[in-house]
Parts: C-alpha cells; sequence; structure tokens
C-alpha cells in the first residue's frame, strides 16, 4: 500500500497559458506540407550543366526511341481469310495436321485435301489453310503470301535443312509469323531426354526467328490423329493471332487462287489442244485496292494482263450477327472449292450446286476408244459454264470479217435452274442467267417473246449440222450485234412514243429527240418487226433443238419458265419506271431507279437508257425554253464543250430572241458551267463518252462487220479526224469570257474576294455578335474539350446544375432544379472551374504546351489519310465503287486473264500454291536492277560472275545471269569475278523492275536432292536503270623500241593508230616506275607511238597504262516457268546451266593456260664462273692472297697415288704377333731415340753455356788489355800535347 | 513485254508520252494529221520528244518516214543537268509544263535550261507557270529544297530568244494532297513586260488592268519589266500576267500578250491587253476552285500518282483539256476520279462567288519513283 502511495507520481500537467505554453504552441505549429523539391531545393537544383544537359538527352532518346513513323493503316473493314500455310520437310505429319485443324474448326473431316482450304473459325475471323509442298517453289511463292507459317519440325529428328531455307526465305520476302510446331515427340520415351530436346530445339528456333517465338508441342497421336486438346490450342493461337503488315503486301494487291476454271471458246481447244487459254481465276483480293485491266504475275507462269475483273458473293461469309458469343455449327462455314467441298459455287453469272466430291479439274485423259465421242466428252469434261462460253463463242460470216460475240448482246441476267443429269444418273443443278437484251426491247404486250439468248447462241455454236439454221441464226446475231445502241434507241423510242400519249412535250424537244434517234430509224423499225417474228420462230427453234441436243449430250435439261418470266416481270417494271421518270421529266428520280437497276445488275440498262435519259432531262431541267433545245442538241452530243459552244451562240444568234441577246456571251458561259456543274453527267462526260469513242476505234471491225449495214458516215468520221488532230494546249484559250466591265457580271464574283461577303461562319463579324450574345447569357460557361461537350452554367432561372456526368447541354437547357442557396452554386461553380483547370492543364502537358510535336501532327495527319480513305468511297455502290478505288481487300473477285499458257491448266496440280500479284505502274519493264547482295554464309561456295542464278523478288521467281561489282572510293563499280566471302556485294542483272527496298533472294539449283543450303545469296534493290556504268580495270602493255633523251618510241600497245587517237594524253608508267604521258600517234609500225617520260627509260623496260574498260551485263532474264511442268517435273524446273555444270555433264575439261597453273617453284643454283686475277695484279698480292697453284693430282704409281689406293690388310696371329714385336721394337726404339736425342739437346746446351763462359771471359779480358792500352796511349798523347803547347810558348 | 496502247491523231500528244514515261508502257500514236495539209508530226513535237529523250536514258522512238505514225517505248527518267532549245512555234510553256510533271520523279535532280519563246498568245507563259504551278508543286514534294525556277531572258515569238531555268528536287513518292477551301482573294499581283519596245507599253497595259481591277479589290501591284538589249536575235512583244493569290494560298492566273510582228495581225493595243488580262482573271475567278484551269491536269496528275490514299481537291468547271488528261490517265493507270458538283451549303447559298465547283477526288495508283537509288 505505501509502495503504491509512493510509486504513484505527480501526474504532468500542461500549461496552457505563459511562457512555455507559447513556445510549445509555436513549436507545434501546423506547417504547410511540402514536396520533396520544395523542401530541399538544393537536391533538385541543376549542379551540372553538362548532367542536366546528358539527362534530358537521355530522356528524350528515350521517347524518342518508342516512336515508330506513322503508317496509314490500310486495313480493310472485312479482312479476306489470313493464309495460314503449314509448312515442313516430308514426312513431318503436315496433312495430318492441316486435317486436325480444319476438323477441330468445323467437325467436318475432309477426305481429300488439295489446295487452299477457306474456314470461318470465328465471328470476325476466316482463315486459309494451305498445305506448301517440299518443293522450293512453292515455299517461296508461300512466303510471300503466307500471314502465318506454322513450321513443322519432327522432333525426333531435329531440324532440317527446309525449315532453315524457309525462315530465311521468309526473312527475305518480309517476314510473316511463323509459330513452330513439333511433332512425333512420342518417338521419346525417356522424359528426361523429350525435356532436353524439346530445349535445344526451342532455343535453336528463338535463335532463329526471335527470342520467344511461340513453339507448340504435338505430343503424339491418338488414331492417326493429333490430340485433341492441343489441336484446339494451336486453333485457338491461330484465330487470335495478330499481324503487323508488310511493306511488299501493303504497296501490291494480290490473289491467292483457290479455284480455277478454263473458259476458252471449246471451237478453239477443238482447232488446237494447245491454244492459249482464257483462265478464270478465284480468291479473295489481300494486300491493297486490286484495280482492274492491271499487269499481273503469276509466280510460275508469267506475267500477264487482267482481261476483266467481277466481283462474287463471298462463299465463305462471315456470321452477320455477332450476338452470340460463339459460331453456330451453321456459321461455320468452310469452302475449299479444289478438295470438292463447300457446295455452292458462285460464279458471275451461274452458280453451280457440288453435290459430289469431284467438283472438276479431272485430268482430261481421254480414251482412244471414245474418240468418236470426242466433242461430247469435251463437253462434258468443261470447266466453265455454257452460258460463259457462249458469251464467249464468236461467228464468222466472211472470211475476212471480224468475227462477232454474243457478249455484247448480253448484260444481264437473272437466274433460273438447270437440272442437269449427266450419264451416270448423277443430278447436278446449275442456275443459268439467261440474258436480258432483248427483254429490255420487249414490249409489255408481247409477254410471250421473251427469249433466251443462250439458247440461241448455243444454236449458233453447234449451228454447223445445218446451213439454213445457221444463216438464220447468224442474220440475228447480226441485228443483236448491231449492238446496243439499237436497242437504246427503241427503248428511247418508246418511251418517248409513250411520253407523246401521256403528255406533250414541247415539239422541239420532240424533234431534237428524233433527230438524235432519226437515222436509223427506219431500220430500227425493220429489225423490231423482224425481231418479233425471229423471236417466235426462235422459241419453237430452241424447243426442237434443245431436244436434238439432249441424246447428244446425254443430258437432261430443263428450263424452268417460271423464273424467266419474274424476270421479265421484273424487267417490265424497271422499264416502266424509266420511262415514267422521263414523263414526270424528273432527272433525279430516273438516277436513282436506274441506280436500284444497276444494282442488280443491269449496268448495260443504266449506261444505255439512263444516259439519253439524262441527256433529255437536261434539256428539261433548263429554265428557259427556248433555250432547251440547244442545250439539248449539246448535251446529246456531249463531247466537245469548246465547239458545241460557239455552236450555240451561232444558233442564238440566228433565233431572233430579243430579251436574252444582250447579254449573250455570258449566258452561253452560264449555260455551259451549269451543264458541268449536273454532277451525274459530269462523269458521263469525261468518262462515258470515251467508251463512245472506244467503241469507234473498235468500230472499224464493226463496219468491216456490218458490210451489210453502214453504221458509221463518212461526216463521223471527218469530225473524229477533227478532234483526233486537236491542238494541243493547257491553256482553255476557247472558252467563252464574259465582259466583266459591266457592274451586272463583275457582281457575280464579288463574294470570291475578302472584300466580298464572307461565309456566315467565317464573318468576324457575325463571330463578334455571336459572341456578345453568348457572353450576355452565359457567364462562366465553357467548352470540355475533350469531350465537346458544352458545360453551361445556367440562367438566373435555371439554378440547379447537375454534375459533370450529365453534362449534356439538353439535358442542361431544360432541368430546372429547386432553387436552393447561392452558396451551394457557388461552390458548384468553383469546383467546376478547378476540373476546367486541372484539365487545361493535362491538356497542355499532353500536347506540349499547346504546341503539338512534329510527331503527334504527323500521326494525326496519318490518322486522317486512313479515315479518309475507309469514309470516302463508303456509301457508294459497290459497281461504281470498285471502278473508284479498284476490288477492296477482302472482296471475292474473278479474275478473267486470256493467253494464259494450255500447260497451267492441263498441268494444273491444286498443291502447288497459285498466285496472282498485281503489279503496280512501271514493275512490268525490263531493265538493269542493281542489288545489294551478300553470298549466303551457309552456302558452300562462292558465286562466280555471270553464272545464271535464279532470283526471287517481289512476286516474280526468274533466272538471270548477275555480274558482281563493288563501289571504289571514287563511287566507280569495279566488276568483280566472285563474290567476296563474307562482304556484301553489288549484283547488276537484266531483269524486272522492281521498288527500291524489295528484298531478293538467289537459288543456284532448285534441285532438293542436292546436299546443303539452296539459298545462296540475298540482298535488297538499290537501283535500277536502262544502262550500266560497271567497269574492269584493262592494263595495255607496250614495249620501247627507240628511245632518246626522255621520248621514246613503243609498239605493241595499240594496234592501230586510231586506237592510240583515242589515249593521247594518257599517263603511262614503266615497271621501273618512271611516269611518262602518251603523245602521238606514229605511222609505222602500225599502232606504235610516241611518249615522253619523266626519266630516260631503257629498251628493256616494259610500258603500260591503266584503263577501264566497261563491261556489258548479259541481257538475259527468263522466268521460272514452274507451274506449266507435268506433275511430277514441277520441281525439276531447269533454266540455263553454268558453265561448269555442262561441262562437267559432258566430261569437257578446259585448255589449261599452263602459264595459269601453280606449280611448286625450282630454284636453280646459280652457278657463278672462277674468278680470275690479271697476272700483273696477281704479281703485287702478298702471298697470302695470292691465288694459289691448285694441288696436281698425284701421278699414276706415285707415293701419294698408291698411299691413296692403299688397302686395308688382315693379319694372321703369327703375323699379328710379329707385327705386335716390331710394333713394340720400334717404339722402344723410338723412345731410345727420343731420350738419346734430348739428352744431345741437353749436352748441347751445356756445352754452348760453357763456351760462351769461356768466351766471355776472353772478351773481357780483351777489353781490359784494351783499356789499358787505349790508356796508355791517351797518357802518351796528352803528353805529346803538353810537350807541343811548350814548344809553341817558347816559340813565342 | 508490257502490253502498248494505240492512239490516234495528235491531240494530247504530250499528255500521253509524259503518261507513257511514267507508267513505262510503250504507247504507238498513228495517223498523226493524215487529213492535214501538213501532215505528219510538227517539228515543236519531234522537239518535244527530243526533250524527253534528253531526260529519260533507254527511250526508243520510232517515226515513220511521213512522220504521221510513232512508236515510243519509254525509258527510265534520270534527270540531271540538261540544256534544250525548244522550238519557237511554241513557247517554253509547251515543255515546260510537261517537264515539271517528269522532274520529281528523276533519278537526279533535274536542272534544265530551256531556250525559246516564253511569252506568247497560245501556250501557258513562264511567268504563269511559276506562279501558279510552282506552289502547288511545292505541296506535292513536301520539302522544296531545290525548287528553283528563274527567267533568265525574255523572248517573245516568232524568234524567241527567252532562257528559263529550272531546277526540282527527286522524290521517292509524293505527298497526298487535300486541298478543298480556295479561301478568298485577298490580293492581286502580276507583272507586265516589254521587250523590244518602249516602257510606256507597259504603263499602258498595267493602267488599264488596274483600271477594272480596282473595282473588286484595293491590293493590286503590278511590277513593270521591261528588257532591253536582249540581243539582235529576239522579236518585240509585251504582255501582262495577273495572278490572284487567296487566303488559303490558292492562286489564279490570267494573262495576255500583244500579237506577234509578222503574223498579219494587226499591232495590238496596250490597253486593250490590259483590259483582256484583266478580263481573263475574272473570269479565271468566276470559275475559281483551288488551282488554276492551266493546272487542273498537273495536279490531278500529282494526285494520281501516290501510294493508295484518297486525294481530293476542289476545282473549277474542268477545262477540255482536263477532260481529255483524265481520259488518258484512265487509259494508263486505270485511275478514275470520282467527280462530283460541290453542293451549296446554306450559309454559301446567296454568295456571288461565281460557277458552281467541282470535287475530285481519286485513290491513288500506288506509284513509287522507280528510278531513284536509295542508299
Amino acid at each position: 500500500m505505501d509502495e503504491d502511495i509512493f510509486d504513484k507520481k505527480k501526474q504532468h500537467r500542461e500549461r496552457h497559458a505563459g511562457r512555455k505554453a507559447e513556445k510549445k504552441k509555436g513549436k507545434n505549429e501546423h506547417q504547410q506540407d511540402l514536396t520533396a523539391q520544395q523542401r530541399n531545393p538544393k537536391a533538385f537544383a541543376i549542379n551540372s550543366v553538362k548532367k542536366a544537359q546528358r539527362q534530358f538527352h537521355r530522356a528524350q532518346d528515350l521517347k524518342t526511341k518508342k516512336q515508330h513513323i506513322p503508317l496509314v493503316d490500310r486495313t480493310p473493314v472485312e479482312p479476306p481469310p489470313i493464309v495460314v500455310a503449314i509448312v515442313g520437310p516430308p514426312k513431318v505429319g503436315k496433312s495430318t495436321l492441316l486435317r486436325c485443324l480444319i476438323k477441330n474448326f468445323t467437325r467436318q473431316n475432309l477426305s481429300e485435301i488439295n489446295g487452299p482450304v477457306t474456314i470461318v473459325c470465328g465471328k470476325k475471323r476466316r482463315v486459309t489453310f494451305i498445305e506448301c509442298n517440299n518443293d522450293i517453289n512453292s515455299m517461296i511463292d508461300i512466303a510471300k503470301v503466307a500471314d502465318l507459317c506454322l513450321l513443322l519440325v519432327d522432333a525426333s529428328f531435329g531440324f532440317e535443312m527446309e525449315v532453315f531455307e524457309f525462315l530465311n526465305i521468309c526473312q527475305v520476302h518480309g517476314f510473316p509469323r511463323i509459330m513452330g510446331v513439333l511433332t512425333h515427340l512420342d518417338y521419346f520415351k525417356d522424359n528426361k531426354q523429350l525435356k532436353k530436346r524439346k530445349k535445344l530445339l526451342k532455343h535453336r528456333f528463338w535463335t532463329e526467328v526471335y527470342q520467344g517465338a511461340k513453339l507448340f508441342y504435338l505430343s503424339g497421336m491418338v488414331h492417326g490423329e493429333y490430340q485433341r486438346t492441343e489441336v484446339k490450342n494451336l486453333g485457338r493461337f491461330i484465330s487470335v493471332m495478330k499481324f503487323r503488315p508488310l511493306q511488299w503486301r501493303t504497296t501490291h494487291p494480290y490473289v491467292f487462287v483457290d479455284r480455277l476454271e478454263d473458259i476458252t471458246p471449246p471451237q478453239d481447244l477443238h482447232l488446237d489442244q494447245k491454244c492459249d487459254r482464257t483462265v478464270c481465276f478465284y480468291g479473295f483480293v489481300r494486300g491493297v485496292n486490286f484495280k482492274n485491266h492491271c499487269g499481273v504475275h503469276i509466280p510460275g507462269c508469267g506475267d500477264l494482263r487482267v482481261r476483266d475483273m467481277a466481283f462474287l458473293p463471298d462463299p465463305c461469309p462471315l456470321p452477320e450477327k455477332l450476338k452470340k458469343r460463339s459460331l453456330v455449327d451453321k456459321e461455320k462455314l468452310i469452302y475449299a472449292p479444289m478438295s470438292g467441298v463447300g457446295g455452292i459455287v458462285y460464279d458471275k453469272d451461274a452458280v453451280y450446286i457440288d453435290l459430289g466430291g469431284s467438283h472438276s479439274h479431272k485430268d482430261q485423259k481421254l480414251d482412244k476408244g471414245e474418240d468418236e465421242n470426242e466433242m461430247v466428252t469435251s463437253m462434258g469434261d468443261l470447266q466453265a459454264g455454257v452460258d460463259e462460253k457462249i458469251a464467249q463463242s464468236q461467228v464468222q460470216i466472211f472470211t475476212d470479217s471480224a468475227p462477232i460475240t454474243s457478249v455484247d448482246a448480253e448484260s444481264f441476267k437473272l437466274p433460273s435452274v438447270n437440272v442437269v443429269v449427266d450419264s451416270t444418273g448423277r443430278q447436278r443443278r446449275k442456275a443459268v442467267f439467261s440474258t436480258a437484251d432483248e427483254q429490255v426491247m420487249i414490249d409489255e404486250e408481247e409477254e410471250d417473246d421473251s427469249e433466251d439468248l443462250d439458247e440461241e447462241d448455243l444454236d449458233e455454236t453447234e449451228a454447223e449440222d445445218s446451213k439454213n439454221t445457221a444463216s438464220m441464226v447468224q442474220n440475228e446475231s447480226l441485228i443483236f450485234d448491231e449492238s446496243e445502241e439499237e436497242d437504246e434507241r427503241r427503248s428511247i423510242k418508246k418511251a418517248v412514243r409513250k411520253s407523246d400519249k401521256k403528255i406533250s412535250p414541247t415539239k422541239k424537244l420532240r424533234s431534237k429527240l428524233a433527230d438524235v434517234l432519226d437515222e436509223n430509224e427506219s431500220e430500227v423499225e425493220e429489225n423490231f418487226d423482224s425481231d418479233a417474228e425471229y423471236d417466235l420462230r426462235d422459241v419453237s427453234d430452241r424447243d426442237d433443238d434443245g431436244s436434238e441436243e439432249e441424246p447428244m449430250r446425254k443430258k437432261a435439261k430443263v428450263v424452268s419458265r417460271r423464273t424467266v418470266q419474274t424476270g421479265n416481270d421484273e424487267l417490265r417494271k424497271k422499264l416502266k419506271e424509266v420511262i415514267e421518270s422521263v414523263e414526270s421529266k424528273l432527272g433525279n428520280q430516273v438516277k436513282k431507279k436506274n441506280r436500284k437497276v444497276s444494282a442488280n445488275g443491269l449496268e448495260d440498262l443504266e449506261n444505255s437508257v439512263g444516259e439519253y435519259d439524262s441527256d433529255i432531262m437536261t434539256g428539261k431541267l433548263d429554265k428557259e425554253d427556248d433555250e432547251s433545245d440547244e442545250e439539248e442538241e449539246l448535251s446529246a452530243d456531249e463531247e466537245k464543250a469548246s465547239d458545241e459552244e460557239e455552236e450555240a451562240s451561232d444558233e442564238e444568234e440566228e433565233e431572233s430572241g430579243l430579251q436574252w441577246k444582250t447579254n449573250i456571251a455570258q449566258k452561253a458561259a452560264e449555260a455551259f458551267y451549269e451543264r458541268q456543274a449536273v454532277g451525274a453527267n459530269l462523269r458521263k462526260l469525261i468518262y462515258g463518252s470515251t467508251e463512245q469513242t472506244r467503241n469507234e476505234t473498235q468500230g472499224e471491225e464493226e463496219e468491216e462487220i456490218g458490210g451489210l449495214f453502214k453504221i458509221a458516215s463518212r461526216a463521223t468520221l471527218k469530225a473524229n479526224l477533227v478532234t483526233m488532230d486537236e491542238f494541243d494546249c493547257t491553256k482553255w484559250s476557247n472558252a467563252p469570257i464574259q465582259d466583266f466591265t459591266a457592274e451586272s457580271v463583275l457582281e457575280s464574283v464579288r463574294d470570291c474576294f475578302v472584300t466580298g461577303n464572307w461565309k456566315e461562319s467565317e464573318n468576324a463579324e457575325e463571330l463578334l455578335r455571336m459572341d456578345d450574345d453568348s457572353d450576355f447569357d452565359m457567364e462562366g460557361d465553357f467548352e470540355d474539350l475533350e469531350t465537346g461537350e458544352i458545360h453551361k452554367v445556367s440562367d438566373k432561372d435555371q439554378k440547379a446544375i447537375s454534375d459533370q456526368e450529365d453534362s449534356d447541354p439538353i439535358n442542361k437547357k431544360t432541368s430546372t432544379g429547386p432553387v436552393d442557396e447561392e452558396a451551394e452554386r457557388q461552390k458548384l461553380i468553383e469546383k467546376k472551374m478547378k476540373l476546367k483547370e486541372r484539365f487545361d492543364a493535362e491538356y497542355d502537358e499532353t500536347e506540349g504546351g499547346g504546341q503539338k510535336s512534329f510527331y503527334e501532327e504527323l500521326k494525326q495527319e496519318v490518322d486522317a489519310q486512313a479515315n479518309m480513305n475507309k469514309s470516302e468511297f463508303e456509301g457508294l455502290d459497290d459497281e461504281i465503287r470498285v471502278q473508284y478505288e479498284g476490288f477492296r481487300p477482302g472482296m471475292y473477285v474473278r479474275i478473267e486473264i486470256s493467253h494464259v499458257p494450255c500447260e497451267l491448266v492441263s498441268n494444273f496440280d491444286p498443291t502447288y500454291p497459285l498466285i496472282v500479284g498485281a503489279l503496280l505502274p512501271g514493275e512490268e519493264n525490263i531493265g538493269y536492277v542493281q542489288v545489294r547482295l551478300k553470298k549466303h554464309r551457309w552456302h558452300k561456295r562462292i558465286l562466280k560472275t555471270r553464272d545464271p542464278l535464279t532470283v526471287s523478288m517481289g512476286w516474280r521467281r526468274f533466272q538471270t545471269l548477275p555480274l558482281y561489282s563493288i563501289q571504289d572510293h571514287n563511287m566507280r563499280n569495279r566488276s568483280l569475278k566472285y563474290t567476296p566471302e563474307h562482304l556484301h556485294c553489288m549484283a547488276t542483272f537484266w531483269g524486272p523492275i522492281t521498288p527500291q527496298g524489295t528484298g531478293m533472294l538467289a537459288i543456284q539449283s532448285m534441285n532438293s536432292s542436292e546436299p546443303g543450303f539452296r539459298i545462296s545469296a540475298t540482298g535488297s534493290v538499290v537501283d535500277q536503270d536502262k544502262s550500266t556504268q560497271i567497269m574492269k580495270k584493262l592494263k595495255l602493255v607496250g614495249t620501247p623500241f627507240k628511245i632518246y633523251r626522255k621520248t621514246a618510241f613503243i609498239e605493241g600497245m595499240f594496234s592501230s593508230s586510231l586506237e592510240v587517237a583515242k589515249f593521247e594524253g594518257a599517263s603511262i608508267k614503266t615497271v621501273s616506275g618512271i611516269r611518262g604521258q602518251i603523245k602521238k600517234a606514229v605511222r609505222k609500225p602500225e599502232g606504235s607511238f610516241r611518249a615522253t617520260f619523266e626519266d630516260k627509260i631503257v629498251l628493256s623496260d616494259i610500258v603500260f597504262v591503266r584503263t577501264w574498260f566497261r563491261v556489258d551485263v548479259p541481257r538475259f532474264y527468263t522466268a521460272v516457268t514452274s507451274l506449266l511442268l507435268p506433275a511430277s517435273e514441277k520441281n525439276k524446273w531447269q533454266g540455263v546451266k553454268t558453265v561448269g555444270q555442262l561441262k562437267r555433264e559432258r566430261s569437257v575439261r578446259a585448255e589449261v593456260n599452263t602459264d595459269h597453273l601453280y606449280l611448286p617453284v625450282l630454284r636453280e643454283e646459280k652457278v657463278f664462273a672462277p674468278l680470275v686475277v690479271p697476272r700483273s695484279l696477281q704479281r703485287q698480292l702478298p702471298y697470302d692472297y695470292k691465288p694459289k697453284a691448285e694441288v696436281a693430282a698425284p701421278l699414276p704409281g706415285s707415293k701419294r697415288d698408291i698411299e691413296g689406293k692403299r688397302v686395308a690388310v688382315v693379319l694372321e696371329p703369327k703375323e699379328r704377333k710379329v707385327l705386335g714385336l716390331m710394333k713394340i721394337l720400334k717404339t722402344r726404339y723410338t723412345e731410345r731415340q727420343d731420350k738419346l736425342h734430348k739428352e744431345a739437346v741437353q749436352r748441347i746446351k751445356e756445352h754452348r753455356k760453357k763456351v760462351e763462359a769461356s768466351e766471355e771471359q776472353k772478351l773481357k779480358r780483351q777489353r781490359e788489355l784494351k783499356q789499358k792500352v787505349s790508356r796508355v796511349l791517351s797518357k802518351m798523347e796528352a803528353k805529346k800535347e803538353r810537350d807541343f803547347g811548350k814548344i809553341r810558348k817558347k816559340k813565342r | 513485254m508490257s502490253s502498248s496502247n494505240i492512239y490516234q491523231g495528235s491531240e494530247s500528244f504530250r499528255v500521253r508520252l509524259v503518261l507513257s514515261i511514267l507508267s513505262g508502257r510503250p504507247i504507238r500514236i498513228v495517223k498523226i494529221r493524215t487529213q492535214d495539209d501538213n501532215p505528219g508530226l510538227h517539228e515543236y513535237e519531234a522537239g518535244f520528244i527530243r526533250l524527253l529523250d534528253k531526260i529519260t536514258n533507254g527511250t526508243k522512238v520510232e517515226v515513220n518516214e511521213t512522220g504521221t505514225a510513232i512508236y515510243f517505248q519509254p525509258g527510265l527518267l534520270v534527270g540531271g543537268p540538261i540544256e534544250h532549245d525548244c522550238s519557237c512555234q511554241r513557247g517554253i510553256g509547251y515543255y515546260l509544263e510537261s517537264v515539271m510533271q517528269l522532274a520529281p520523279f528523276c533519278k537526279k535532280p533535274l536542272k534544265i535550261v530551256l531556250r525559246g519563246v516564253t511569252n506568247d498568245q497560245v501556250d501557258t507563259s513562264v511567268d504563269a507557270l511559276k506562279c501558279v504551278f510552282f506552289p502547288i508543286l511545292r505541296r506535292f514534294v513536301v520539302d522544296d529544297e531545290g525548287l528553283d525556277m528563274k527567267i533568265n531572258r525574255r523572248g517573245a515569238p516568232p524568234l524567241g530568244g527567252g532562257e528559263v531555268f529550272f531546277s526540282c528536287p527527286v522524290r521517292k513518292q509524293l505527298r497526298p494532297f487535300q486541298f478543298l477551301d480556295p479561301g478568298l482573294i485577298k490580293r492581286i499581283r502580276g507583272t507586265a513586260y516589254a521587250v523590244q519596245v518602249s516602257p510606256a507599253m507597259a504603263n499602258r497595259m498595267v493602267e488599264s488592268a488596274k483600271g477594272l481591277l480596282l473595282k473588286v479589290i484595293p491590293d493590286v501591284f503590278i511590277t513593270t519589266d521591261h528588257r532591253k538589249g536582249v540581243g539582235k536575235k529576239g522579236s518585240p512583244g509585251y504582255g501582262i500576267v495577273l495572278i490572284a493569290e487567296t487566303t488559303k494560298g490558292a492562286f489564279l492566273v490570267a494573262e495576255s500578250s500583244s500579237n506577234p510582228i509578222n503574223s498579219g495581225k494587226p499591232p495590238s493595243v496596250p490597253e486593250d491587253i490590259g483590259l483582256e488580262a484583266a478580263n481573263r482573271l475574272l473570269q479565271e475567278i468566276y470559275r475559281g476552285g483551288c488551282v488554276d484551269s492551266n493546272c487542273q491536269s498537273s495536279t490531278l496528275l500529282f494526285m494520281a500518282l501516290y501510294q493508295k490514299d484518297v486525294s481530293k481537291i476542289m476545282t473549277g468547271p474542268l477545262s477540255p483539256y482536263t477532260i481529255k488528261f483524265l481520259r488518258t490517265l484512265r487509259d494508263f493507270f486505270g485511275t478514275q476520279f470520282k467527280v462530283e458538283t460541290k453542293q451549296r451549303s446554306h450559309e454559301e447559298e446567296d454568295l456571288r462567288t461565281g460557277c458552281d465547283k467541282v470535287i475530285l477526288t481519286c485513290i491513288g495508283v500506288g506509284y513509287t519513283n522507280l528510278s531513284k537509288t536509295v542508299a
């Protein structure tokens, strides 16, 4: 207890007042939240300018790295099916996979798969599957069109060369998406080994494609199929795959053909089985818009031109409703015409219902036994609809007249069903479209006269039977052929007649119309009557012929009348409408109806009737009745605006209208422009009339046919000539000019100037006024720029303001909430302003402070362009639309091409991909193409210049002779003999002109039996030209024959003085490096010249001149026609062989120039002549240096000679003993002798010493003696001297 | 290789040859003035072929003996520095128009000197081309560096003696073109020239032209260009070129020039010529559009020679030449223009802006310059 008391401490009591409290308060005062930058500004300050610059630079770099050049998005609204190619070496499971995939998508089992199979595999996805066979030609073609490649690899075997070849092909042609599929995994029993294998293959695959490329594993087969879950997974991947646009394919339209039909007229075939064919190709347009009549290339066949194109209903459409989550079985369509599934086949004018698996394309093997029935059988084998053939069929009346076709007469057809039972009893229901041209002219009264042109012309084709019928038919066809014009006239006339009855148009109009139609009226009338006759006759004829035909063809043919009739009814209705519209003079209506008509395929009707109608209409539409007639005339002519204009004014002058004469020119001008302004006319004015002129140019033939009926009069011909040679001048010189000095005329352009009235939306005054108005009642309003909504503050009586979400301006205006408080309103306004501010800030930030960056602007521009491309022609009818933009990708089209080599059809094999690739303008030409090329590193040998090479470039595959070169620093292209080993070089060849940057691939031999990597080089196009500048170094060698100081005459370099003249002034050089110049040719010897050098040269010098010589690139180009070969030889296309190949084949060896051989270098030892020192010199030399006399050979028999010839002697033992003893003795003897000798020497020495000593003594004594004597002598002398001196002294 | 088009007569001779070069398709033209007193090709046409031969490489031309038929196999456009003496029968404009159409698609930037008649009554004068076609060309070639034109000397018919220098950069492809609103005319400029005549002539023309034009807009400025001492070669002549410029950068041009001497026509009065030019300009304004009637065809050509994208333009009524051009264009490239009359919106209804305008739309043919060398 006590402890408790002690422990309890006094509680702290906070100060609430006083100094301390204030201090504390000051400490805890709320500080504003600061950002890190605010708190610690130093940390964010720029300390180093360099660093800051780098940082900024890096940030910008990263930003720009993310940007790509924006491209216009040209993907169509409804894209064509994606092409999925299944590629791989043989026996790897391609067909099985294809079958499994098809089964997975469609729940159908295809017994036989030939060619592409199109499948609807999702709500928005269609897929065309194609199996690529093991032919490098196929692989190349497939790589050009496939969107996705499933690359099958036999895991038990590993990668095969084909896989790598294919990958390289893909790389060159734009790399489609590639998924690897490993098969044969059940081969591995050991799990660990399997894992290892998978990993190995995966990594190799990744290095080839890209890191993380998708690789599928198909682990094994169950009942001959891959496991369902795995296939399903693969299918799912295929159906969600996304693709990026490839350069070549976004510029070139193409069709991956899934069906073709030969529609050559059977007569032609009959005459010549190998005649050029007319073939229809069917498929989806891919890439970009396909223009009609453009040049195309069929890889494996050659360059061709599209004769005609038409779009057909989609044979494999996507489901229309997209409500359900997945496809119903009914919607899982499959379309594989060459495999014989897909049920209904739509053609331009016929629907074929396929009941069996054999649709067409049987080999045309005729049994010899069936010869008598050849025609019949060939008819059975026909691949085109009879009607088509009729359309193509021609009849020639006279030998030199042009053949007549019935195509001209045909215009549109409505289907009727033709049940055909063939000999086997199989029923084929064929929908045949009847022609309608006649029906146009059939009057309402003549109901029964509906006849079938088809049938008639069919008669025509078989008309040889009876001359009678033939001639009749010919007549008839002539009449029909006399063409639409007349039909048109007829219909117009009828229209006019009608209108005559019901209302009476102005007489002038009628007379003008009559003028227009007049010329052949009587003829027309006749024809009309005779037509009716023929019609009647023909119906009966047709029936007869029909019955005749039946046994002949062994086919039952029933024409259901009803459909034909209904067709007639419809037609009649249309016609009525047209006539009515003429009556009611409402041009627009007519146009609309015409459009309806054309929507039903009645194009010709539109063209003919519509044209004349509109002519009439323009007349009608004119305000002034008086003017209407000339207007009509003008519009009827519709061709030469200016000439008409003059005419018009002339006529006007002639007429005596007084009011309008005042302003003739102006009115004429206005009328002229107005005429142009009528929209529909404008198109016809430009394009419509050309069709007429075109017909006219073709007219010559028609004239000839019509030898009987002369159509073109002399006058029109002359008029033609005038227009033909019209003056070529851009200036619109003959246009009428109004006189703008008149105030009234000037008024008409007043608002073209800034000084005139502006549009309301642009008028500043107006805008200001509007602004004021809005300001007045919309205070505090703002526009949300992002959503485009206008946020308004309601008026004072509209107090409530709805929230941001329901900011619809209409709501705004109407919403009248309860009037609450001013404060609430203020608050809301504040809130909105804040939001606006925030938005503005954001907006500014994203747009770079109001200024858009260049990139953003570019992107917007491109987007706008893409939108415009999509929306521009959206509402138009497809018929018209294709004329403007060509056939959109995704459309199913039929391309008719004539002059196709017959082998393409006769040797057709659906397993080979057939592509129709369109060529852009200019790409059909041939020139010298320069590519930057590198030999493939896996290809074993380097490539030799001028050796034939098969190149795949653009759509084409062709063989050519490239010339390799490399660019020197002075931009000279120096020719090379071989490609460098690991270096790019240029290759120039004669080939098709292809856009720069297109990839190319070169193959030397396509033979798959050759081991090794077949792709020999890859590259891309750099340049193209019509001439080349590839140079080769050339050294010309000559020798001097006369040398003066610095001048020399040189021969042997040139062969004529002309050549020398060409090289005058060229610099030359000797081998020793003395430089010089060619001066002038000398007369003899021919080709020699005078040259000067910087120093004197010697006669033995070689002089050479370095020149460059232009090398010609051989002009050889031939397309690889692999598709034309028979099935068994398709992969054995053989082009030009290399010289090497030929030599090997024929075992021809080249003559070897031995100078060119490399032989081991043999160096002979140099033998020098003996040194001879002259005798006089010898004498002066010291002995050592004096040449010694040679030791002469020993004389025979001399001691040296004998010693030299000593022979080894083998001794007997006794002899040896003796010899030994003798040796010992001798040794002892010599020893003794030595000793004695030594002793003697010693003795002599000593003796000599003794002698010397005694001699010394002797000498000593003698010296002493001498000294004594001489001392005495000298003493005596001195004495004498002294004595003498004394004497002399004495004397003195 | 590629099939050739066959044409008859000498009409749109230039267009056919130019399109032949651009599309690479050989053409054959037969029956050239067969019924004429002076049959066959004229000198200026032969000169035009020679000029094309200079610009291209590998062009083959075969003309028959009488000159009534030619076969033209086009080569690739090379460009580079070129000089050409044009025939004095036609103005330089005749040649320059076609040269300008080809210039952006050469291998090397074209630098061409043309000599002959700069201004005459028949052809679009070089001044007009410079004022009107240049802005359009500039829109197509993106970056106008190297795009230049100089009138070194003026020459009037019949002797000529004028000289024009034109240079143009090369492009791989052109830019898409949408030009729907020409705006309003904000000023009128012009040049009155007088060659070997009194400078008063130019002033007199200016006076009379201004007299009319000032009624509609105050901003009219016409320079006078008097050249003397051209040399003994030239002939005397004078004329006036008027240009209307709009707020959106569209240009309309009109011109008029004196009768050439020795032509048999009476000498022209400068006042008449000034007035005629003004009248023609107003007529051109009446027609309206974003391009001049002279340049319609060239503009449409460039529109067609683009990637497969939509180009759009508003013009005045199409001139007969343009109509023929469109037909020829379809023959070569298969391009059809969507032609529609511009519907006036209700706010424009009571504006006095001349005659109805035409909107032309086309999708390019996917043309790229095949002769340019890539690095």
